[in-house]
């Protein structure tokens, strides 16, 4: 099963299959990935895995209830029993009276430059591991430093068929890897990891990988306990990304939405964040990671302004519930795997930029928090924040003064964003995701001192 | 299938000293979530194939395939095999599996009513009615939800040094999560039944009584205190306890990262790790509990391991590798979440010994603190020694009384002092946590418990 032309087979006989039993509608995605990875353990190889995996989900719909089946064996046999007990729990299942149909959208999807390198399908096993080599060679920060991590190169293929139409077809390359790193002095220990991932091999940096963990590692020796305060943070584009990305796709998907626990409510139009705070939401970032020219139920989505200057311009949504909310379908279905039920959720988001540098920003702090690659955010539902410093620093008089260990963040997402004094002019683009420095005023900062 | 699997292994040209397993999974699951009053997922899942793995001059090579015929799985143990050629030009580790350990046997999880012979409707009835109650509760829950688990495994497991082992597992889950809302403030409230074993484990949940349980908790919340900040002492529940326990210890007596290099617990066996009171067990060879198992995902007999003994720091958990390179013995810790993925060193059901004391008088020689309950996840970075987790909801103590409840709140502490820092230890109570552990990216069913735990200067990180 590794050509389209199977692939669109399959999903189309799921179509025909399931419509002959007597679905009132049928959706079929399936799901083809290879992918080579390489396990890092103490400075070297440890496990070379080369794997293909193919995966099929099916959504029945039948008297406005809905069954879903998935399979990852694909005899025919196996489809049969698929097809059928996603038609039998469809039957067995109560009506949902919100839901109203599978998509259909007749538009063509863009095709979106550079999510396809050949040199990533083509790469050998010999060649992967010279540049794993040298990633790992740049961590040897020290004899003594223990380095371990994984790396992974592949491609990824999906369908998306449905009875009302839909017929679509996606493939995209990705490599990726981290490496860890620890260097310990006594019971002083420095640990820290760095990661990239990208669509095309030369836009991955594996040298970076390398130099930044050992660097970082380093860097977090002689770390200190710190008095419990209230202390301003500054994040760095990871940590400013993987802040405000997660809060916000809880914060405004339209099923949460309905279901009245998204953070933001019935804030369309309001003030959910400090004017310093604008964001837009971008499918279709040539070379992405997170880039798609249709989403996970075939419907092409488009770029959205979902914030601007703080004020809450609209809510993501997919066709189950973009009725629920009054706004047009904008093409955010994301499915966690195969099997899943479809959920909004967004792209790339790209945080807008301020006007001061990074470095004023860290010079004027007179004393406070400086965050790596450490966001602070709550567990999905919950506004309240307790969020572990895992890599930040104290500081003092605008400089770095130590590592910080044993402390928390407590906070409400809401603080967080209403408290957001100042972004950078830099930005940075950790795999695919590109943000600035982010200026925090004072939040509570338990420490173990 | 047993029988292609031994053609493949006979047929495949090894040495000695290699190692090489062929693991069959086929695994089946149903699942369906009721969401304010609506059927929000109602699926079934079948996830089916054959993993290889082969360790050759001091390197692993792994695939996997869904075809299950004796050429295809040989031409993927030939691949393996390559791969596993390729790595050891490049790797500096000496890596072996000892020819010391033959598993033969069969495994099944005890069962006494199997769910696939429960009539659907019976079980709709069971989230329908707990959501209902939950949500018709009050208006202040913005969300209800439960939702039914149950999935069924089959693993055959065989290598070149002689085990073969077959393992049947069936682990059935229900669960209930509400929402309650005020404006902004949210509190989440959550708890499920079940276990390792069949319809019988979730037979007297009472809808009503479940779902009622849940929303009176949420809204109580919402009126409740925010957390309090800073260094204290923090009395757990056998709930927290569990996920604390896992947290801050478990992870780290993961023998994989013992040989990575990535633990504090790395070289401290015998060494003392908590105060002489202290007693950590693992025992994944419990009847009905989540996180059990008759054979792990290497063919290995699971059997229950001592993690500290008064205190004293005593065993890790073992892959075949690990153990061999530690000159250990296996213990049944090599789990996998299913064909497409390695065993790694995972935990079961993990536990701390009961103690004597009440829980009035360990709110008294608290004094002051907080007394934490009801697990809400949590994670760990065991080469720093630095973990986190949180809980639902708790009470201040104050003066020796246990006083105002409290919202939800994260704690974070380092794995080398927070055995030490115990202070007191509670009768043995028997809810446990019931919970899906993450590593590497895989996901295995776990329980953890115990009883009342008092430590001191953990990290609470509250607002206030």
């Amino acid at each position: 099963m590794t050509t389209e032309e199977n692939l669109h087979d399959l999903a189309e006989y799921v179509i025909k299959y399931g419509t002959s039993l007597g679905a009132d509608q049928i959706e079929a995605y399936t799901i083809f990935g290879s992918v080579k990875s390489i396990q890092i353990e103490r400075g070297s190889i440890r496990r070379f895995t080369d794997t293909s995996n193919s995966g099929l989900g099916i959504r029945v719909i039948k008297n406005n209830a809905i069954g879903m089946a998935s399979t990852t064996i694909f005899t025919e046999e196996s489809l049969e029993k698929t097809i059928k007990d996603a038609y039998a729990l469809a039957e067995v299942s109560p009506p949902d009276p919100n839901f109203k149909s599978l998509p259909y959208d007749p538009r063509t999807a863009p095709t979106i430059s550079g999510r396809f390198d050949k040199t990533i399908v083509d790469i050998s096993v010999e060649e992967f591991t010279d540049l794993i080599l040298d990633s790992i060679q740049k961590a040897t920060v020290r004899e003594d430093a223990i380095i371990s991590g994984n790396f992974n190169a592949g491609i990824g293929e999906r369908y998306i068929l449905n009875s009302e139409g839909i017929d679509r077809f996606a493939s995209q390359t990705s490599v990726s890897g981290y490496l860890g790193v620890k260097i310990q002095e006594g019971e002083d220990i420095g640990n820290a990891y760095y990661y990239d991932a990208a669509t095309q091999m030369k836009n991955f940096d594996h040298i970076k990988i390398g130099t930044e963990a050992g660097l970082r590692a380093q860097k977090m020796l002689g770390s200190q306990k710190i008095e419990t305060t209230s202390l301003p943070i500054l994040l760095d584009p990871d940590s400013a990304y993987g802040t405000i990305s997660p809060i916000l796709s809880s914060g405004i998907n339209a099923f949460s939405v309905f279901n009245k626990t998204a953070f933001f409510v019935d804030k369309i139009g309001d003030a959910i964040a400090s004017s310093k705070l604008t964001i837009t939401d971008d499918p279709f970032i040539p070379e992405g990671t997170d880039s798609a020219g249709f989403d996970d139920e075939g419907v092409v989505p488009k770029k959205l302004s979902l914030v601007e200057n703080g004020i809450l311009q609209t809510y993501i949504t997919d066709s189950y519930t973009a009725p629920l909310v009054s706004i047009e379908n904008t093409g955010h279905a994301s499915r966690s795997s195969f099997a899943s039920r479809p959920r909004p959720s967004p792209y790339t988001m790209n945080i807008e930029a301020g006007s001061v540098s990074k470095d004023d920003l860290l010079a004027d702090m007179k004393e406070g928090i400086y965050l790596m690659s450490s966001s602070i955010h709550s567990r999905g539902d919950n506004p309240q924040v307790s969020a572990q410093i895992n890599q930040g620093f104290y500081v003092k008089d605008g400089e770095l003064q130590y590592p910080v260990k044993n402390a928390v963040i407590g906070c409400t997402i809401f603080e967080i964003f209403e408290k957001i004094e100042n972004m950078s002019k830099e930005t940075e683009n950790r795999s695919g995701h590109e943000a600035p420095w982010m200026l925090l005023s004072p939040l509570r900062v338990s420490g173990g001192k | 299938m047993l029988d292609i699997l031994e053609y493949v292994i006979n047929k495949v040209s090894l040495s000695s000293k290699d190692f090489l397993d062929i693991r069959y999974a086929y695994a089946m699951g149903e699942s369906f979530t009721v969401r304010n009053g609506r059927f929000d997922s109602v699926s079934n899942q079948t996830t089916g194939g054959i993993a290889i793995r082969a360790l050759i001059d001091n390197a692993w090579g792994f695939t996997t395939i869904v075809k299950t015929d004796k050429e295809s799985i040989f031409q993927a143990a030939e691949k393996a095999m390559r791969m596993a050629r390729t790595g050891s030009k490049y790797t500096k580790q000496e890596r072996s599996i000892s020819d010391s350990w033959v598993f033969e046997g069969k495994g099944a999880t005890t069962i006494e009513i199997d769910p696939r012979a429960v009539d659907k409707e019976v079980k709709f009835e069971k989230v329908v009615k707990t959501e209902k109650a939950a949500r018709e509760y009050s208006d202040s829950i913005a969300e209800s939800s439960s939702t039914y688990q149950e999935s069924h495994g089959n693993e055959i497991i065989i290598n070149n040094k002689g085990t073969k082992v077959e393992n049947e597992t069936h682990v059935i889950r229900l669960m209930k999560n509400v929402i309650g809302r005020e404006g902004t403030k949210m509190q989440s409230v959550f708890d499920s039944a079940g276990g390792a074993g069949g319809w019988e484990l979730i037979e007297k949940w009472d809808p009503e009584e479940e779902g009622l349980k849940a929303a009176v908790m949420a809204e109580k919340l919402l009126i409740a205190k925010e957390p309090p900040s800073g260094k204290m002492n923090v009395v757990m529940d056998p709930s927290l306890t569990g996920v604390f326990i896992h947290e801050a210890f478990g992870h780290a007596c993961e023998a994989d990262a013992i040989i990575a290099k990535t633990s504090v617990l790395e070289g401290r066996i015998g060494e003392r790790v908590g105060i002489e009171e202290i007693y950590v067990y693992d025992d994944p060879t419990v009847i009905g509990l989540r996180g059990s198992f008759a054979y792990d995902s290497e063919g290995t007999k699971a059997r229950k391991r001592v993690l500290v003994e008064s205190g004293i720091l005593k065993e890790y958990f073992h892959t075949l590798e690990t153990a061999t390179a530690l000159g250990m013995e296996p213990n049944g810790s090599g789990r996998a979440m299913n064909f497409n993925v390695t065993p790694q060193a995972r935990m079961g059901n993990t536990y701390v010994g009961g103690g004597d004391m009440k829980i009035e008088e360990i709110a008294e020689i608290t004094k002051d603190g907080v007394y934490l309950k009801d697990s809400y996840g949590g994670y760990v970075m065991p080469a720093k020694g630095q973990f986190y987790f949180s809980c639902q909801m708790g009470y201040f103590i104050e003066n020796g009384e246990i006083t105002d409840m409290m919202g939800n709140v994260g704690m974070s502490g380092m794995t080398l002092e927070v055995l030490q820092n115990t202070f007191a230890i509670g009768k043995p109570w028997e809810p446990a946590f019931e919970g899906t552990c993450g590593k590497g990216g895989q996901w295995v069913p776990v329980t953890g418990g115990g009883p009342n735990l008092a430590v001191s200067n953990l990290v609470v990180g509250g607002t206030e």
